[in-house]
Protein backbone atom coordinates (compact mmCIF):
# COMPACT_ATOMS: atom_id res chain seq x y z
CA UNK A 1 0.00 0.00 0.00
CA UNK A 2 2.72 2.28 1.22
CA UNK A 3 4.86 1.66 -1.82
CA UNK A 4 2.05 1.77 -4.59
CA UNK A 5 1.69 5.24 -2.73
CA UNK A 6 5.11 6.09 -3.31
CA UNK A 7 5.54 5.08 -6.58
CA UNK A 8 2.52 7.02 -7.85
CA UNK A 9 3.30 9.84 -6.02
CA UNK A 10 7.23 9.39 -7.10
CA UNK A 11 8.64 9.56 -3.16
CA UNK A 12 12.04 9.48 -3.04
CA UNK A 13 14.18 8.43 0.19
CA UNK A 14 16.36 11.56 0.96
CA UNK A 15 19.97 11.29 -0.11
CA UNK A 16 22.30 9.83 2.37
CA UNK A 17 23.74 12.47 4.32
CA UNK A 18 27.73 13.61 3.44
CA UNK A 19 30.16 15.96 5.76
CA UNK A 20 28.70 18.74 6.69
CA UNK A 21 30.34 21.68 4.02
CA UNK A 22 30.42 25.40 4.66
CA UNK A 23 31.94 28.58 4.07
CA UNK A 24 34.73 30.18 6.27
CA UNK A 25 34.68 33.93 5.42
CA UNK A 26 38.09 35.63 6.55
CA UNK A 27 37.54 39.31 6.38
CA UNK A 28 41.08 40.35 7.24
CA UNK A 29 41.76 38.87 3.75
CA UNK A 30 38.63 40.67 1.87
CA UNK A 31 39.71 43.35 -0.93
CA UNK A 32 36.49 44.31 -1.34
CA UNK A 33 36.46 43.29 -5.51
CA UNK A 34 33.09 42.14 -5.31
CA UNK A 35 34.16 39.11 -7.87
CA UNK A 36 31.95 36.92 -5.40
CA UNK A 37 29.05 39.18 -5.98
CA UNK A 38 29.42 39.26 -9.48
CA UNK A 39 30.03 35.43 -9.70
CA UNK A 40 26.75 34.64 -7.92
CA UNK A 41 24.66 36.25 -9.62
CA UNK A 42 26.28 34.49 -13.18
CA UNK A 43 25.97 31.31 -11.50
CA UNK A 44 22.70 31.33 -10.20
CA UNK A 45 21.35 33.36 -13.54
CA UNK A 46 19.90 36.18 -10.77
CA UNK A 47 18.89 39.03 -12.57
CA UNK A 48 20.70 43.19 -12.15
CA UNK A 49 19.58 44.99 -9.53
CA UNK A 50 19.94 47.99 -10.90
CA UNK A 51 22.49 51.32 -10.89
CA UNK A 52 21.44 53.11 -7.81
CA UNK A 53 24.83 54.63 -5.76
CA UNK A 54 24.23 54.38 -2.56
CA UNK A 55 26.64 57.00 -0.93
CA UNK A 56 27.74 54.34 1.42
CA UNK A 57 31.35 54.12 0.70
CA UNK A 58 31.61 51.35 -1.92
CA UNK A 59 28.46 49.56 -1.19
CA UNK A 60 25.74 49.71 -3.86
CA UNK A 61 24.72 46.83 -3.05
CA UNK A 62 23.19 47.63 0.43
CA UNK A 63 21.72 44.33 1.45
CA UNK A 64 20.97 41.05 0.54
CA UNK A 65 17.26 40.39 -1.22
CA UNK A 66 15.63 37.80 -3.56
CA UNK A 67 18.26 38.59 -5.79
CA UNK A 68 21.00 39.06 -4.14
CA UNK A 69 22.64 36.11 -2.39
CA UNK A 70 26.58 37.57 -1.74
CA UNK A 71 26.85 41.07 -0.46
CA UNK A 72 30.15 42.80 0.23
CA UNK A 73 30.26 45.78 3.09
CA UNK A 74 32.46 48.19 3.15
CA UNK A 75 33.14 49.82 6.75
CA UNK A 76 34.84 53.16 6.76
CA UNK A 77 36.19 53.59 10.49
CA UNK A 78 37.46 57.43 10.08
CA UNK A 79 38.03 59.80 13.17
CA UNK A 80 38.29 63.29 11.77
CA UNK A 81 41.34 65.28 12.85
CA UNK A 82 43.16 62.33 13.63
CA UNK A 83 46.45 60.07 12.97
CA UNK A 84 45.82 57.72 10.43
CA UNK A 85 46.89 55.05 12.72
CA UNK A 86 42.81 55.24 13.98
CA UNK A 87 41.69 55.08 10.68
CA UNK A 88 40.73 51.44 9.12
CA UNK A 89 38.74 50.86 6.07
CA UNK A 90 37.05 47.02 6.69
CA UNK A 91 35.15 44.62 3.96
CA UNK A 92 33.46 41.34 4.20
CA UNK A 93 31.41 39.72 2.00
CA UNK A 94 28.07 38.53 3.92
CA UNK A 95 26.42 35.47 3.17
CA UNK A 96 23.60 33.29 4.12
CA UNK A 97 25.02 31.62 7.81
CA UNK A 98 23.27 27.72 6.86
CA UNK A 99 22.48 28.45 10.35
CA UNK A 100 21.96 24.56 12.71
CA UNK A 101 18.99 25.90 13.96
CA UNK A 102 17.72 27.60 11.23
CA UNK A 103 14.86 30.29 11.99
CA UNK A 104 13.41 30.50 8.18
CA UNK A 105 13.68 26.35 7.77
CA UNK A 106 11.44 25.97 11.08
CA UNK A 107 9.39 28.80 10.14
CA UNK A 108 8.38 27.21 6.95
CA UNK A 109 4.85 25.70 6.51
CA UNK A 110 5.22 23.83 3.54
CA UNK A 111 8.72 22.14 4.00
CA UNK A 112 10.03 23.83 0.80
CA UNK A 113 12.68 24.75 3.17
CA UNK A 114 15.03 21.94 3.85
CA UNK A 115 18.66 20.92 5.01
CA UNK A 116 19.98 19.17 2.74
CA UNK A 117 22.60 15.84 2.97
CA UNK A 118 25.63 18.73 3.27
CA UNK A 119 24.07 20.12 6.45
CA UNK A 120 23.27 23.34 4.36
CA UNK A 121 19.78 25.32 4.46
CA UNK A 122 18.02 25.06 0.95
CA UNK A 123 14.75 26.73 -0.65
CA UNK A 124 12.85 23.60 -2.72
CA UNK A 125 11.66 26.26 -5.32
CA UNK A 126 8.90 23.92 -6.65
CA UNK A 127 7.20 23.65 -3.25
CA UNK A 128 7.65 27.16 -1.89
CA UNK A 129 4.11 28.68 -1.71
CA UNK A 130 5.45 32.44 -1.15
CA UNK A 131 4.01 32.64 2.20
CA UNK A 132 6.37 34.58 3.22
CA UNK A 133 6.92 33.69 6.74
CA UNK A 134 10.89 32.79 6.43
CA UNK A 135 11.35 36.53 5.91
CA UNK A 136 11.03 38.43 8.95
CA UNK A 137 12.00 34.65 10.61
CA UNK A 138 15.39 35.01 9.72
CA UNK A 139 17.33 37.28 12.37
CA UNK A 140 20.10 38.22 9.65
CA UNK A 141 17.70 39.48 7.23
CA UNK A 142 18.87 36.96 4.56
CA UNK A 143 16.01 35.45 2.80
CA UNK A 144 13.72 37.44 0.68
CA UNK A 145 10.59 37.02 -1.28
CA UNK A 146 10.79 38.00 -4.77
CA UNK A 147 8.35 40.40 -6.21
CA UNK A 148 4.82 38.74 -7.33
CA UNK A 149 4.34 40.83 -10.41
CA UNK A 150 8.87 40.88 -11.21
CA UNK A 151 10.46 38.49 -13.68
CA UNK A 152 12.35 36.92 -11.86
CA UNK A 153 10.59 33.20 -10.38
CA UNK A 154 7.72 35.41 -8.54
CA UNK A 155 6.64 34.94 -5.72
CA UNK A 156 8.70 32.55 -4.10
CA UNK A 157 11.46 32.77 -1.71
CA UNK A 158 15.20 33.15 -2.61
CA UNK A 159 18.73 33.02 -0.60
CA UNK A 160 22.44 31.41 -1.22
CA UNK A 161 21.53 27.95 -1.86
CA UNK A 162 25.91 27.17 -0.90
CA UNK A 163 25.57 26.24 -4.81
CA UNK A 164 23.45 23.20 -4.40
CA UNK A 165 23.85 22.04 -7.66
CA UNK A 166 27.59 22.89 -7.83
CA UNK A 167 27.84 20.51 -4.96
CA UNK A 168 26.19 17.64 -6.02
CA UNK A 169 29.07 17.56 -9.08
CA UNK A 170 32.13 17.87 -6.40
CA UNK A 171 32.44 21.80 -7.31
CA UNK A 172 33.93 24.57 -5.36
CA UNK A 173 30.54 27.25 -4.88
CA UNK A 174 30.94 29.78 -7.77
CA UNK A 175 32.40 32.65 -4.83
CA UNK A 176 34.36 30.78 -3.21
CA UNK A 177 35.61 29.77 -6.58
CA UNK A 178 36.19 33.21 -7.76
CA UNK A 179 37.50 34.93 -4.78
CA UNK A 180 40.98 36.34 -5.24
CA UNK A 181 42.47 36.98 -1.85
CA UNK A 182 40.77 33.44 -0.52
CA UNK A 183 39.23 35.38 1.89
CA UNK A 184 36.18 33.18 1.09
CA UNK A 185 37.69 29.19 1.85
CA UNK A 186 34.56 26.46 1.28
CA UNK A 187 34.98 23.51 2.61
CA UNK A 188 34.36 20.87 5.37
CA UNK A 189 33.29 22.80 8.33
CA UNK A 190 35.21 21.12 11.33
CA UNK A 191 38.46 21.77 9.12
CA UNK A 192 37.65 25.37 8.32
CA UNK A 193 36.30 25.89 11.90
CA UNK A 194 40.21 24.32 12.78
CA UNK A 195 41.37 26.63 10.45
CA UNK A 196 39.33 29.53 11.76
CA UNK A 197 41.06 29.24 15.07
CA UNK A 198 44.64 28.94 13.82
CA UNK A 199 44.49 32.06 11.95
CA UNK A 200 43.05 33.83 14.74
CA UNK A 201 46.20 33.05 17.10
CA UNK A 202 47.75 34.51 13.89
CA UNK A 203 46.25 37.69 13.58
CA UNK A 204 46.14 38.42 17.63
CA UNK A 205 49.95 37.92 18.04
CA UNK A 206 50.42 40.44 14.78
CA UNK A 207 48.47 42.81 17.23
CA UNK A 208 44.65 42.71 15.81
CA UNK A 209 43.06 42.79 18.92
CA UNK A 210 39.54 43.25 17.98
CA UNK A 211 39.95 40.15 15.59
CA UNK A 212 37.32 37.65 16.63
CA UNK A 213 35.51 34.56 14.79
CA UNK A 214 31.44 34.74 14.55
CA UNK A 215 29.60 31.59 14.46
CA UNK A 216 31.69 29.93 16.11
CA UNK A 217 30.12 26.46 18.28
CA UNK A 218 31.89 27.98 21.73
CA UNK A 219 30.43 31.55 20.63
CA UNK A 220 27.66 33.57 22.37
CA UNK A 221 26.10 33.96 18.52
CA UNK A 222 25.61 30.29 18.56
CA UNK A 223 23.60 30.18 21.56
CA UNK A 224 20.32 29.82 19.78
CA UNK A 225 20.78 29.65 15.96
CA UNK A 226 23.59 26.99 16.70
CA UNK A 227 26.99 27.20 14.60
CA UNK A 228 26.49 28.71 11.35
CA UNK A 229 27.65 26.75 8.89
CA UNK A 230 29.16 30.17 6.80
CA UNK A 231 31.00 31.45 10.25
CA UNK A 232 33.21 34.90 10.03
CA UNK A 233 36.28 35.97 11.24
CA UNK A 234 35.85 39.67 12.05
CA UNK A 235 37.87 42.61 12.95
CA UNK A 236 35.69 44.25 14.80
CA UNK A 237 32.19 43.69 16.61
CA UNK A 238 29.63 41.75 15.22
CA UNK A 239 27.54 45.15 15.35
CA UNK A 240 29.60 46.97 13.04
CA UNK A 241 28.98 44.79 10.39
CA UNK A 242 25.17 44.71 11.07
CA UNK A 243 25.44 41.48 12.90
CA UNK A 244 23.32 40.65 16.13
CA UNK A 245 25.53 39.89 18.63
CA UNK A 246 22.98 36.77 20.23
CA UNK A 247 20.77 36.14 16.98
CA UNK A 248 17.18 34.99 18.17
CA UNK A 249 15.65 32.15 17.24
CA UNK A 250 11.89 32.16 17.04
CA UNK A 251 11.20 28.80 18.18
CA UNK A 252 12.72 29.37 21.96
CA UNK A 253 10.24 31.79 22.80
CA UNK A 254 6.96 30.04 21.57
CA UNK A 255 6.02 27.79 24.19
CA UNK A 256 5.92 31.13 26.43
CA UNK A 257 3.34 32.87 23.66
CA UNK A 258 1.69 29.60 23.33
CA UNK A 259 1.08 30.07 26.82
CA UNK A 260 -0.27 33.80 27.25
CA UNK A 261 -2.07 32.52 24.30
CA UNK A 262 -3.47 29.25 26.37
CA UNK A 263 -4.04 31.19 29.64
CA UNK A 264 -6.26 33.79 28.46
CA UNK A 265 -8.35 31.61 26.33
CA UNK A 266 -9.05 29.30 29.38
CA UNK A 267 -9.45 32.06 31.02
CA UNK A 268 -12.30 32.89 28.81
CA UNK A 269 -13.79 29.66 28.43
CA UNK A 270 -14.16 29.24 32.13
CA UNK A 271 -15.49 32.83 32.62
CA UNK A 272 -18.62 32.79 29.79
CA UNK A 273 -19.11 29.33 31.56
CA UNK A 274 -19.80 30.69 34.69
CA UNK A 275 -21.73 33.50 33.30
CA UNK A 276 -24.12 31.33 31.67
CA UNK A 277 -24.04 28.86 33.94
CA UNK A 278 -25.19 30.94 36.99
CA UNK A 279 -29.19 30.10 37.76
CA UNK A 280 -31.13 32.82 39.65
CA UNK B 1 43.14 56.28 22.89
CA UNK B 2 39.93 56.28 23.67
CA UNK B 3 36.85 54.14 22.48
CA UNK B 4 35.57 56.73 20.00
CA UNK B 5 32.65 55.43 17.64
CA UNK B 6 34.15 54.54 14.96
CA UNK B 7 31.25 53.29 13.14
CA UNK B 8 29.33 54.80 10.38
CA UNK B 9 26.37 54.70 12.15
CA UNK B 10 25.47 56.79 15.02
CA UNK B 11 23.70 53.22 16.39
CA UNK B 12 26.85 51.53 15.68
CA UNK B 13 25.84 49.72 13.11
CA UNK B 14 26.12 49.26 9.23
CA UNK B 15 25.02 52.85 8.12
CA UNK B 16 21.31 53.04 8.36
CA UNK B 17 20.26 49.68 6.80
CA UNK B 18 18.11 47.48 8.88
CA UNK B 19 19.39 44.26 10.27
CA UNK B 20 16.19 41.89 9.27
CA UNK B 21 14.21 42.15 6.23
CA UNK B 22 10.76 43.91 5.88
CA UNK B 23 7.73 41.78 6.42
CA UNK B 24 6.25 40.94 2.47
CA UNK B 25 2.60 40.47 4.22
CA UNK B 26 0.18 43.14 3.05
CA UNK B 27 -3.46 44.36 4.10
CA UNK B 28 -5.75 40.76 3.61
CA UNK B 29 -3.51 39.56 6.85
CA UNK B 30 -4.33 41.74 9.92
CA UNK B 31 -7.95 41.52 8.46
CA UNK B 32 -8.09 37.82 8.24
CA UNK B 33 -6.59 38.33 11.67
CA UNK B 34 -9.55 40.55 12.85
CA UNK B 35 -12.58 38.13 11.23
CA UNK B 36 -10.61 34.79 12.72
CA UNK B 37 -10.75 36.43 15.78
CA UNK B 38 -14.61 37.42 16.00
CA UNK B 39 -15.21 33.63 14.48
CA UNK B 40 -13.32 32.36 17.43
CA UNK B 41 -14.88 34.62 20.11
CA UNK B 42 -18.55 34.75 18.71
CA UNK B 43 -18.72 30.22 18.64
CA UNK B 44 -17.05 30.27 22.08
CA UNK B 45 -19.66 32.74 23.46
CA UNK B 46 -22.74 30.94 21.46
CA UNK B 47 -21.15 27.79 22.61
CA UNK B 48 -21.07 28.98 26.36
CA UNK B 49 -24.36 29.74 26.03
CA UNK B 50 -25.95 26.42 24.10
CA UNK B 51 -23.96 24.36 26.75
CA UNK B 52 -24.18 25.87 29.73
CA UNK B 53 -27.23 28.71 29.73
CA UNK B 54 -30.72 28.22 30.04
CA UNK B 55 -33.65 28.21 26.97
CA UNK B 56 -33.51 31.94 26.52
CA UNK B 57 -29.44 31.90 26.05
CA UNK B 58 -30.10 29.34 23.69
CA UNK B 59 -32.68 30.74 21.69
CA UNK B 60 -31.17 34.31 21.71
CA UNK B 61 -27.16 33.29 20.78
CA UNK B 62 -28.01 31.31 17.99
CA UNK B 63 -26.84 34.07 15.34
CA UNK B 64 -23.32 34.11 17.03
CA UNK B 65 -22.88 30.38 15.07
CA UNK B 66 -24.00 32.75 11.39
CA UNK B 67 -21.04 35.16 12.45
CA UNK B 68 -18.63 32.18 13.31
CA UNK B 69 -19.30 30.77 10.02
CA UNK B 70 -19.82 33.78 8.08
CA UNK B 71 -16.49 35.78 9.43
CA UNK B 72 -14.58 32.38 8.30
CA UNK B 73 -15.61 32.26 4.70
CA UNK B 74 -13.96 34.90 3.51
CA UNK B 75 -10.30 34.06 5.45
CA UNK B 76 -8.53 31.31 2.92
CA UNK B 77 -9.35 33.88 0.07
CA UNK B 78 -7.86 36.47 2.01
CA UNK B 79 -4.69 34.03 3.28
CA UNK B 80 -4.64 32.94 -0.13
CA UNK B 81 -4.50 36.18 -2.13
CA UNK B 82 -1.64 37.18 0.15
CA UNK B 83 0.73 34.01 -0.89
CA UNK B 84 3.47 35.09 -3.44
CA UNK B 85 1.85 31.77 -5.16
CA UNK B 86 -1.41 31.38 -4.45
CA UNK B 87 -1.61 28.58 -7.33
CA UNK B 88 0.20 26.57 -4.35
CA UNK B 89 -2.18 27.30 -1.38
CA UNK B 90 -2.98 23.40 -1.10
CA UNK B 91 0.82 23.39 0.16
CA UNK B 92 0.14 24.78 3.46
CA UNK B 93 -1.78 21.28 4.20
CA UNK B 94 0.97 18.89 2.92
CA UNK B 95 2.79 18.73 5.65
CA UNK B 96 1.35 18.91 9.09
CA UNK B 97 4.48 20.62 11.14
CA UNK B 98 3.16 22.76 14.65
CA UNK B 99 6.49 23.84 14.78
CA UNK B 100 5.71 26.44 12.12
CA UNK B 101 2.38 28.23 13.64
CA UNK B 102 1.36 29.25 10.09
CA UNK B 103 1.28 25.74 9.54
CA UNK B 104 -0.81 25.07 12.55
CA UNK B 105 -2.98 27.94 11.88
CA UNK B 106 -3.88 26.72 8.33
CA UNK B 107 -5.09 23.08 9.73
CA UNK B 108 -6.62 24.66 12.14
CA UNK B 109 -8.99 27.28 9.93
CA UNK B 110 -9.43 23.90 7.86
CA UNK B 111 -10.44 22.12 10.50
CA UNK B 112 -12.64 25.02 12.11
CA UNK B 113 -14.19 26.09 9.14
CA UNK B 114 -16.19 22.71 8.03
CA UNK B 115 -17.64 23.00 12.12
CA UNK B 116 -18.43 26.16 11.53
CA UNK B 117 -20.45 25.82 8.72
CA UNK B 118 -22.11 22.50 10.19
CA UNK B 119 -22.93 24.00 13.08
CA UNK B 120 -24.49 27.07 11.50
CA UNK B 121 -26.28 24.82 9.38
CA UNK B 122 -27.74 23.21 12.28
CA UNK B 123 -28.60 26.32 13.72
CA UNK B 124 -30.61 27.16 10.20
CA UNK B 125 -31.85 23.99 10.25
CA UNK B 126 -33.86 24.45 14.18
CA UNK B 127 -35.03 27.83 13.24
CA UNK B 128 -36.86 25.74 9.96
CA UNK B 129 -34.80 28.33 7.52
CA UNK B 130 -33.40 24.92 5.35
CA UNK B 131 -35.38 23.77 2.35
CA UNK B 132 -36.61 20.55 3.33
CA UNK B 133 -33.80 17.82 2.42
CA UNK B 134 -31.17 20.36 3.78
CA UNK B 135 -33.17 20.56 7.28
CA UNK B 136 -32.85 16.87 7.18
CA UNK B 137 -29.66 16.52 6.51
CA UNK B 138 -28.85 19.60 9.36
CA UNK B 139 -30.27 17.52 11.83
CA UNK B 140 -27.52 14.89 12.04
CA UNK B 141 -24.56 17.43 12.69
CA UNK B 142 -23.72 16.79 16.48
CA UNK B 143 -24.21 20.52 18.09
CA UNK B 144 -22.99 19.48 21.15
CA UNK B 145 -19.78 18.32 19.89
CA UNK B 146 -19.16 20.53 17.75
CA UNK B 147 -19.70 23.21 20.01
CA UNK B 148 -17.07 21.71 22.20
CA UNK B 149 -14.73 21.05 19.90
CA UNK B 150 -15.17 23.92 18.07
CA UNK B 151 -14.69 26.20 20.83
CA UNK B 152 -10.98 25.18 21.44
CA UNK B 153 -10.17 25.25 17.27
CA UNK B 154 -11.86 28.87 17.62
CA UNK B 155 -9.91 30.10 20.58
CA UNK B 156 -6.84 28.33 19.07
CA UNK B 157 -7.54 30.74 15.77
CA UNK B 158 -8.04 33.48 17.69
CA UNK B 159 -4.41 33.50 19.60
CA UNK B 160 -2.44 31.19 17.42
CA UNK B 161 -2.12 34.87 15.06
CA UNK B 162 -0.15 36.63 18.23
CA UNK B 163 1.99 33.77 18.56
CA UNK B 164 2.94 33.82 14.62
CA UNK B 165 3.98 37.40 14.36
CA UNK B 166 5.77 36.86 17.45
CA UNK B 167 7.96 34.15 15.98
CA UNK B 168 9.43 36.50 14.16
CA UNK B 169 12.39 38.92 14.52
CA UNK B 170 10.28 42.14 13.61
CA UNK B 171 10.96 43.65 17.32
CA UNK B 172 7.35 45.27 17.68
CA UNK B 173 5.76 41.64 16.93
CA UNK B 174 8.66 39.35 18.71
CA UNK B 175 10.08 41.65 21.83
CA UNK B 176 7.13 41.50 24.14
CA UNK B 177 5.46 37.72 24.68
CA UNK B 178 2.15 39.08 25.79
CA UNK B 179 0.57 39.63 22.35
CA UNK B 180 -0.88 36.33 21.98
CA UNK B 181 -3.01 36.86 25.27
CA UNK B 182 -3.78 40.47 23.94
CA UNK B 183 -5.22 38.63 20.65
CA UNK B 184 -6.79 36.43 22.07
CA UNK B 185 -8.89 38.71 24.84
CA UNK B 186 -9.98 41.02 21.46
CA UNK B 187 -11.25 37.96 19.90
CA UNK B 188 -12.97 37.17 23.50
CA UNK B 189 -14.42 40.48 23.67
CA UNK B 190 -15.20 41.15 19.86
CA UNK B 191 -16.84 37.76 19.62
CA UNK B 192 -18.93 38.61 22.37
CA UNK B 193 -19.90 41.91 20.97
CA UNK B 194 -20.97 40.84 17.59
CA UNK B 195 -22.84 37.81 19.26
CA UNK B 196 -25.15 40.80 21.23
CA UNK B 197 -25.11 42.85 18.40
CA UNK B 198 -27.17 40.29 16.16
CA UNK B 199 -28.91 39.02 19.37
CA UNK B 200 -30.02 42.98 19.83
CA UNK B 201 -33.49 42.52 18.82
CA UNK B 202 -34.80 39.20 20.55
CA UNK B 203 -32.58 38.91 23.75
CA UNK B 204 -34.20 38.89 26.79
CA UNK B 205 -32.48 41.69 29.04
CA UNK B 206 -30.78 38.68 31.45
CA UNK B 207 -29.05 37.24 28.05
CA UNK B 208 -27.65 40.90 27.07
CA UNK B 209 -26.45 41.36 30.82
CA UNK B 210 -24.61 37.98 30.42
CA UNK B 211 -23.00 38.49 26.87
CA UNK B 212 -22.22 42.23 28.27
CA UNK B 213 -20.27 40.74 31.00
CA UNK B 214 -18.37 38.46 28.62
CA UNK B 215 -17.31 40.92 26.82
CA UNK B 216 -16.83 43.47 29.53
CA UNK B 217 -14.24 41.02 31.14
CA UNK B 218 -12.91 40.32 27.56
CA UNK B 219 -12.18 44.28 27.20
CA UNK B 220 -10.35 44.86 30.69
CA UNK B 221 -7.97 41.95 29.50
CA UNK B 222 -7.52 43.57 26.75
CA UNK B 223 -6.38 46.56 28.10
CA UNK B 224 -4.47 45.68 30.55
CA UNK B 225 -2.25 42.76 28.09
CA UNK B 226 -2.54 46.37 25.68
CA UNK B 227 -0.48 48.01 28.48
CA UNK B 228 1.55 45.42 29.56
CA UNK B 229 2.76 44.95 26.37
CA UNK B 230 3.66 48.29 25.39
CA UNK B 231 6.08 48.28 28.14
CA UNK B 232 7.40 45.42 27.82
CA UNK B 233 7.91 46.19 23.99
CA UNK B 234 9.97 49.43 25.33
CA UNK B 235 11.96 50.86 22.28
CA UNK B 236 10.23 48.69 19.89
CA UNK B 237 6.95 49.94 20.62
CA UNK B 238 8.47 53.80 19.23
CA UNK B 239 6.08 53.20 15.96
CA UNK B 240 2.91 52.58 17.99
CA UNK B 241 3.91 55.78 19.80
CA UNK B 242 4.32 58.48 16.50
CA UNK B 243 2.36 59.26 13.44
CA UNK B 244 1.06 57.06 11.48
CA UNK B 245 -0.17 54.30 13.68
CA UNK B 246 -0.64 56.51 17.02
CA UNK B 247 -4.05 57.04 16.12
CA UNK B 248 -5.67 54.30 15.27
CA UNK B 249 -3.60 52.14 17.78
CA UNK B 250 -4.25 54.95 21.16
CA UNK B 251 -7.56 56.04 19.49
CA UNK B 252 -8.97 53.27 17.83
CA UNK B 253 -7.63 50.47 19.60
CA UNK B 254 -7.55 51.41 23.21
CA UNK B 255 -9.66 53.84 23.42
CA UNK B 256 -13.01 53.22 20.82
CA UNK B 257 -12.29 49.41 21.14
CA UNK B 258 -11.85 49.34 25.06
CA UNK B 259 -12.57 52.77 27.05
CA UNK B 260 -15.25 53.83 25.23
CA UNK B 261 -17.25 50.69 25.67
CA UNK B 262 -16.23 50.36 29.22
CA UNK B 263 -17.62 54.36 29.85
CA UNK B 264 -20.96 53.22 27.85
CA UNK B 265 -21.91 50.02 29.61
CA UNK B 266 -20.59 52.01 32.58
CA UNK B 267 -23.21 54.83 31.98
CA UNK B 268 -26.02 52.54 30.60
CA UNK B 269 -26.31 51.01 34.24
CA UNK B 270 -28.52 53.47 35.61
CA UNK B 271 -30.60 53.74 32.82
CA UNK B 272 -34.01 52.20 31.73
CA UNK B 273 -33.94 48.82 29.83
CA UNK B 274 -34.07 50.70 26.08
CA UNK B 275 -31.32 52.79 26.62
CA UNK B 276 -29.76 49.78 27.71
CA UNK B 277 -30.05 48.36 24.72
CA UNK B 278 -29.05 51.45 21.99
CA UNK B 279 -26.31 52.18 24.58
CA UNK B 280 -25.09 48.46 24.46
CA UNK B 281 -25.39 48.10 20.34
CA UNK B 282 -23.03 51.69 19.98
CA UNK B 283 -20.39 49.41 22.61
CA UNK B 284 -20.20 46.40 21.00
CA UNK B 285 -19.79 48.10 17.48
CA UNK B 286 -16.87 50.02 18.73
CA UNK B 287 -15.61 46.94 20.24
CA UNK B 288 -15.74 45.33 17.36
CA UNK B 289 -13.95 47.88 15.13
CA UNK B 290 -11.56 48.39 18.02
CA UNK B 291 -10.35 44.85 17.41
CA UNK B 292 -9.72 45.40 13.99
CA UNK B 293 -7.70 48.60 14.64
CA UNK B 294 -5.67 46.97 17.27
CA UNK B 295 -4.93 44.30 14.87
CA UNK B 296 -3.92 46.34 11.59
CA UNK B 297 -1.74 48.96 13.89
CA UNK B 298 0.07 46.82 14.94
CA UNK B 299 0.64 44.86 12.25
CA UNK B 300 1.74 47.96 9.91
CA UNK B 301 3.72 49.58 13.23
CA UNK B 302 5.48 45.97 12.90
CA UNK B 303 6.88 46.62 9.24
CA UNK B 304 8.25 49.99 10.19
CA UNK B 305 9.78 48.67 13.22
CA UNK B 306 11.24 45.92 11.21
CA UNK B 307 13.54 48.55 9.90
CA UNK B 308 14.68 50.12 13.04
CA UNK B 309 18.58 49.14 13.51
CA UNK B 310 19.27 49.55 16.98
CA UNK B 311 15.59 47.96 18.04
CA UNK B 312 16.71 44.73 16.10
CA UNK B 313 20.25 45.06 18.25
CA UNK B 314 18.85 45.90 21.53
CA UNK B 315 16.97 42.49 20.75
CA UNK B 316 19.69 40.29 20.15
CA UNK B 317 21.89 41.58 23.07
CA UNK B 318 22.60 38.78 25.70
CA UNK B 319 20.61 38.58 29.23
CA UNK B 320 22.20 39.16 32.18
Amino acid sequence: MIEAYQRVMNVESPPAPKTPKGFFTDTSLCIGCKACEVACKQWNQLPADGYRLSGDSYDNTGRFSATTWRHVEFVEQAKANSRRDGQRWLMMSDVCKHCANAACLEACPTGSLIRTEYGTVYVQQDICNGCGFCVPACPFGVIDRAPKHGTFEPGTAHKCTLCYDRLRDDMTPACAKACPTASIQFGDVEELQARARRRLGELRTRGESRAQLYGMPENEEAREVGPLHAFFLLLDKPAVYNLPEVPRLPRKSMAQRYAWSGAVAIGAAVLSALVFGRRG
Amino acid sequence: MAEANLSPSPSGGYYNYPVIRRPVWTWEIPVYFWLGGIAGGAYLTSSAAGLFGDDDDRRATGGGFYIAAGALLPCAPLLIADLGRPDRFHFMLRIFKPLSPMNLGAWTLAGFTPMAVARAMAQAGGEARLPMLLSLLSRLVPSRLLELSGSVFGLVLAGYTGVLLGATNVPLWAKSKLLPGLFTASAVSAGAAAVSWSAERSASDRTLAKLATVETAGTLGELGLAFGYIRQSGRAARPLMARPYALPFWGGAVGLGGIVPLVLRLAARGGSNRTKRRLGTVAAACTIIGSLALRWSIFEAGKKSSEDQQASMEMATPKE
